[in-house]
């Protein structure tokens, strides 16, 4: 095709506009594929973080709060529940499995949760993964132990037998710290792009002996301190928790049990399904996520438009180029054609070039997303979806490129052989 | 008449909501012949050359091509019609810049099978017709064919535009004013290498220019204000 050839031949001509053109182009498929594939990851291991939990129970507050502070660790719970309450429902016959949780106090900015080894037996993520120990093992009877989350130990480049103290509350910056009660890290977890990898894991034991000797949410002074020594010799059965994650033996007793928790006499609580509760969630949320999409949508348009006017801008000044071509046989369709062409072949270097673009990017970032925002960006194949969507900005490159053809046909028509200097 | 290459009878053109520009009782030019048509600018030469080229359409009257009457053709058959049997050469500026002056040359042979055929014929291939063309027009060097076409001098240029008009042999090669940027010197060898060469196709050349001093290189020379009663104050 001898068009293609004359389109080529002449954008070469102008490269350095036609690659700025082009340029515009890519950064603005890279930037629309790039917010599409973080939403879309983003939503799969947003939805990924719990699994295989049938209901989630707290203090009574709202379901999103409850799911925030148990399952992201972000916020506070308004109440706690007591041991006893937790106890009557972890014997209840319908359930399988229960993991009580107890959060509140923090470490450099990561939140500690304390529990028990049904945590590592039961907590599922992901399609219905269990947390896996990278190093070490999970905290047996000594009360002063630790099992890190993978980004945790990463960040704060903790290893096995380190010792570390926890800071009461969950501020970054803890002025009240159990410097008196030492952890030791037993235990690193497999990476789960999930909060756990943000967790400090300790028993409730241990919980509760850091505890032991407050008052009114004070540290005892002089001789009512205990010691850690002390502390593991008395009874560290808490008297409550935050929350509890429950499995039952068949998911048709969920909503039965759910009813029976939230009419429970022993004092308010709440149960809430968390597959509904994480759609609630992504639903507030997906208001910013669909903003970030129209955005780069419009991004697209500007490197269209910006297309679109340097076409325009060159038409006039390339009278004389469509003129000697009519004088050589090239009919005002061949001239429109060479114009659809050339925004054709724009287009299509600016879409390569962002694709390019964009895994170059997800190949470097990769790694500090991971670790940073729990996010695994896969560097993977265009996705059908994201086929459609350079389909369809080919598609609108097309038409933009239809408006200066249009122009250069009527002109070539009007101007004829004569040429314009 | 059979050896009549442009026949124009009782043409007459304006351009919408003006006054007559062109009106033509009668015009020949006949097979092989080279003629001199004196206009100055604004003497309505750059439109007769368009309805020549089909690329405007007259009033009223008729323009008989090689016997077709081309005034009866559909756009896109008058956009073949002149491309198949016409070359052009315009005053500067001809060639497109990004090309290779081959390329450059080839051009007509890309828009028409016919000059591609006959060059074929001719020369053996389009690309041997291009740099036989070439060579015959004083443009020997083979680097130079290979280079940009802005890279070469006004006289070569002019040169490489005349040989692309010739490629294929067409019936008509139309000059608009090809030498008024060449020196003195450089004109008439420009016309004389022209001349040979539309001698060897049997082509047929109208060249237009307000350049008297030429005129008598010329078959035959016309003024455009002695054809045109549009011109004549008074009319008729």
């Amino acid at each position: 095709m001898y068009l293609l050839r004359l389109a080529f031949a002449s954008l070469a001509n102008r490269r350095f506009t036609a690659f700025l053109t082009a340029f515009a182009i890519a950064l603005s498929v890279c930037l629309l594929l790039a917010v599409e594939r973080v939403r879309t990851e983003a939503r799969a291991s947003f939805a990924a973080t719990i699994s295989g939990t049938d209901l989630i129970v707290g203090a009574r507050s709202g379901s999103v709060n409850l799911l925030l502070y148990s399952v992201f660790r972000i916020g506070n719970a308004t109440n706690n529940i007591r041991w006893d309450s937790f106890q009557h429902y972890a014997n209840d016959p319908a359930v399988k499995w229960a993991i009580p949780i107890s959060l509140g106090d923090s470490h450099r900015g990561y939140r500690v949760m304390g529990t028990d080894a049904s945590y590592f037996e039961h907590y599922q993520y992901g399609h219905r993964q269990n947390l896996a120990l990278a190093q070490g093992r999970a905290f047996k009877v000594d009360p002063f132990e630790v099992v890190l989350g993978a980004e945790v130990a990463d960040a704060l480049h903790y290893q096995l037998g380190d010792k570390l103290v926890l800071a009461h509350g969950v501020a970054a910056i803890s002025l009240v710290k159990h410097d008196d009660k030492p952890f030791t890290v037993v235990g690193i977890l497999e990476r789960t792009g999930t909060p756990v990898d943000r967790t400090l894991h300790i028993s409730l034991g241990g919980m509760e002996a850091i505890h032991i000797d407050w008052h009114n949410g004070v540290p005892a002074r002089g001789a009512g301190r205990i010691s850690a020594d002390q502390a593991r010799n008395m009874d560290l059965t808490p008297s409550a928790i935050t929350a509890f994650l429950v499995g039952l033996n068949s998911k048709v007793q969920t909503f039965a049990l759910q009813r029976d928790i939230n009419d429970f006499r022993g004092e308010p609580l709440m149960a809430i399904l968390p597959g509904v509760a994480l759609q609630e969630l992504w639903g507030l949320m997906g208001t910013a996520e669909k903003a970030l999409f129209v955005v780069s949508l419009f991004v697209v348009l500007t490197g269209l438009i910006g297309m679109l006017t340097a076409i325009l801008t060159s038409l006039n000044e390339r009278r004389r180029e469509m003129a000697i071509l009519r004088s050589v046989g090239a009919r005002p369709i061949h001239i429109a054609g060479l114009l659809v062409l050339e925004a054709l072949g724009l287009a299509v270097a600016g879409i390569v070039a962002g694709v390019a673009l964009l895994y170059a990017g997800i190949a470097l970032a990769q790694g500090y997303v991971q670790s940073n925002y729990g996010l695994y960006l896969p560097l993977a194949a265009p996705s059908d979806y994201e086929w459609a969507l350079l389909g369809i900005i080919l598609g609108a490159a097309l038409l933009m490129g239809s408006i200066p053809a249009w122009r250069a046909y009527r002109q070539s028509l009007a101007d004829g052989l004569s040429i314009h200097l | 008449m059979p050896d009549a290459l442009i026949e124009l009878a009782d043409l007459s053109f304006a351009w919408p909501g003006q006054p007559p520009l062109l009106d033509i009782p009668a015009f020949t030019l006949h097979k092989g012949e080279s003629l001199f048509l004196k206009g100055p600018s604004g003497s309505g030469k750059t439109t007769l050359l368009g309805l020549l080229g089909g690329v405007q359409t007259p009033n009223r009257g008729s323009i008989r091509l090689l016997g077709e009457e081309i005034t009866q053709l559909k756009q896109g058959q008058r956009d073949r019609f002149r491309v198949d049997h016409t070359g052009y050469i315009f005053q500067q500026f001809n060639l497109l810049p990004f090309l290779s002056v081959r390329e450059n040359v080839e051009l007509p042979c890309r828009f028409s099978k016919a000059r591609a055929q006959r060059a074929a014929q001719r020369f053996g291939s389009v690309e041997r017709a291009a740099t036989a063309l070439l060579a015959q027009l004083g443009l020997q060097d083979n680097g130079l064919i290979a280079r940009r076409a802005d890279t070469l001098s006004i006289g070569q240029q002019q040169r490489v535009a005349a040989a692309r008009a010739l490629i294929g042999q067409p019936a008509l090669v139309i000059a608009d004013e090809p030498t008024s940027a060449l020196d003195t010197d450089a004109r008439e060898a420009f016309i004389h290498l022209l001349f040979e060469e539309c001698r060897a196709a049997g082509t047929s050349l109208l060249f237009v220019s307000h350049d008297q001093s030429l005129a008598p290189l010329f078959d035959r020379s016309l003024s455009l204000a002695e054809l045109n009663r549009a011109a004549r104050p008074g009319g008729l």
